[in-house]
């Protein structure tokens, strides 16, 4: 089976997302960011290599060091969902307005009569 | 509901509007479930509710059902409930948020807020990425209503 690698397994993790706010500020070399967190290197590794197949951790070489930087651009596909769904409730909320106005023309309606 | 002070921006969502009725009458919209079905749900969706016990920790079932009959259930459990000012309720289905909708009467006018915390990031997430497959639901809806409306032309 494939494993999905897209913006949302990237942050789905919450190691991943604290590799991404540390990498947000600066780029950081593999060693560096590892020293942050109470796990192996090789666990770390793997991380950011699913940062990386993502989209959203670009992996470049510089000597010996492998030097990572976010690309934070990635997650703006996250922000247009979080926009569709705040849409449904802009919409429940216009829907009540409306029928607000129903109730109003009915109560209009029956006081003059 | 984790106890946490640390910010919750990333798993919250807020929505105003200013309702164009007075408080009193927006309150009767959204506090009897005969009112509340008229809104509710996504259209095309109608909804049944079996219980609406509006006190705190009363119950509250409600079940939309969507055009193509799948019935989508909502069991929430009401925590605060202030009489024209504020309700709370915990969503407790899938996925559970803690939703407080606060009403500020301004004239005949009314200011609502709408406040949707998540549990965590992960949920807030998944849920916004499942709404994908309901709007995709959504289009085939209103598709399928203009052929409709075109058979009947």
């Amino acid at each position: 089976m494939k494993a999905r690698r897209d913006v949302y397994q990237a942050i789905a993790d919450p190691t991943r997302r604290a590799i991404v706010d540390m990498l947000a500020t600066q780029p950081h070399n593999m060693n560096a960011i590892a020293d942050q967190f109470e796990m192996t290197r090789q666990a770390i590794s793997l991380h950011v290599k699913i940062l990386a197949d993502c989209g959203l951790v670009n992996m470049k070489r510089e000597g010996r060091e492998h030097i990572c930087e976010a690309k934070l651009e990635a997650l703006s596909e996250v922000d247009e969902w979080i926009g569709k769904y705040r849409k449904h409730y802009e919409d429940k909320l216009d829907k009540l307005n409306q029928y607000l106005q129903t109730l109003k023309q009915e109560r209009h309606g029956k006081q003059n009569k | 509901m984790e106890n946490k002070t640390s910010s919750t921006a990333d798993r919250e969502l807020l929505i105003t509007k200013l309702l164009d009725a007075p408080v009193d009458l927006v309150w009767e919209a959204w506090s009897h479930p005969e009112h509340i079905c008229n809104w509710w749900g996504p259209n095309g969706f109608t909804c049944t509710i079996s219980k609406m016990d509006l006190r705190p920790e009363g119950e509250w079932n409600l079940v939309l059902h969507g055009p193509d009959g799948t019935d989508y259930k909502n069991h929430s459990i009401f925590k605060e409930v202030i009489p024209q000012q504020k309700i709370s309720y915990l969503h407790e289905s899938s996925p559970k948020f803690l939703s407080t909708i606060t009403f500020e009467a301004r004239g005949e006018q009314t200011f609502i807020k709408w406040h949707m915390l998540f549990n965590n990031r992960e949920e807030f997430i998944h849920t916004v990425k499942t709404f994908k497959a309901d709007e995709g639901l959504k289009q085939n809806i209103s598709k399928l209503q203009d052929y409709l409306a075109g058979m009947r032309a």
